[in-house]
């Protein structure tokens, strides 16, 4: 998806890991995407370099599918779609 | 679902604390995971002592350095990751039942609530045969 499409989803569910460090944004993100249903997007709010290719990985492997990461100033926003 | 094992002899609390760091990346996973706690790790588990755990194994002149640096970033105590990865996943935390003796801990009661059982040395063996991930620490 390209940054425009990124930016105009509609997000289901937005976590704001933005004050931990690895792997705190990783576990946001694990318990996060219990909440919501099959087919939701969910945005993972993070400041932490090493989330930018964590997330991504461990969302192919369970069965989500990740849409793509949005550069803020200071963090990104990485969207998933569950599985 | 693929298993972790893991051989836990090191109670510093810089490996107890990548110890927990990586059962953290485990539970994300939904890993299955059994922790053999060995030797000199079994004193972290012994009931109260899992705040009196401040020794480092490595770059131990840079301690007040390490600890500053934990508390900036919020890194989780590893007694909290431990607990945080219980809760989501399955994790299961075993004492050797030598290793326990050696810190004064003879029976379950006597080790904190991490602690799932005290087990013998062959477990540990068959768990890490089993296991598709094995690691050492």
């Amino acid at each position: 998806m390209t940054q425009e499409e990124l930016q105009a989803l509609t997000v289901n569910k937005s976590v704001d890991a933005r004050g931990t460090a690895c792997p705190g944004p990783l576990l946001e993100a694990k318990k996060a995407i219990g909440t919501i249903g099959s087919g939701e997007i969910m945005e993972v709010l993070s400041a932490d370099e090493g989330t930018k290719r964590d997330i991504p990985k461990w969302a192919n492997k369970k069965g989500h599918e990740y849409l793509g990461t949005v550069e803020e100033s200071g963090y990104f926003k990485i969207y998933l779609k569950k599985g | 679902m693929s298993k972790l094992c893991m051989g836990l002899f090191s109670g510093s609390l810089d490996k107890l604390t990548a110890a927990g760091v990586i059962l953290s990346g485990a539970a994300a996973d939904d890993m299955d995971v059994e922790v053999f706690v060995l030797l000199q790790g079994a004193r972290a588990f012994i009931k109260g002592n899992e705040n009196k755990i401040d020794n480092l194994a490595e770059a131990s002149f840079l301690k007040d350095e390490f600890l500053s640096s934990l508390e900036r970033l919020k890194v989780s105590t590893w007694y909290e990751f431990f607990e945080m990865a219980k809760d989501l996943t399955n994790v299961k935390i075993y004492i050797c039942s030598l290793a326990g003796k050696i810190w004064g801990g003879e029976k379950l009661e006597d080790f904190n609530d991490l602690v799932d059982d005290i087990c013998g040395i062959g477990e540990y063996l068959t768990s890490a045969e089993e296991a598709d991930i094995h690691m050492f620490i």
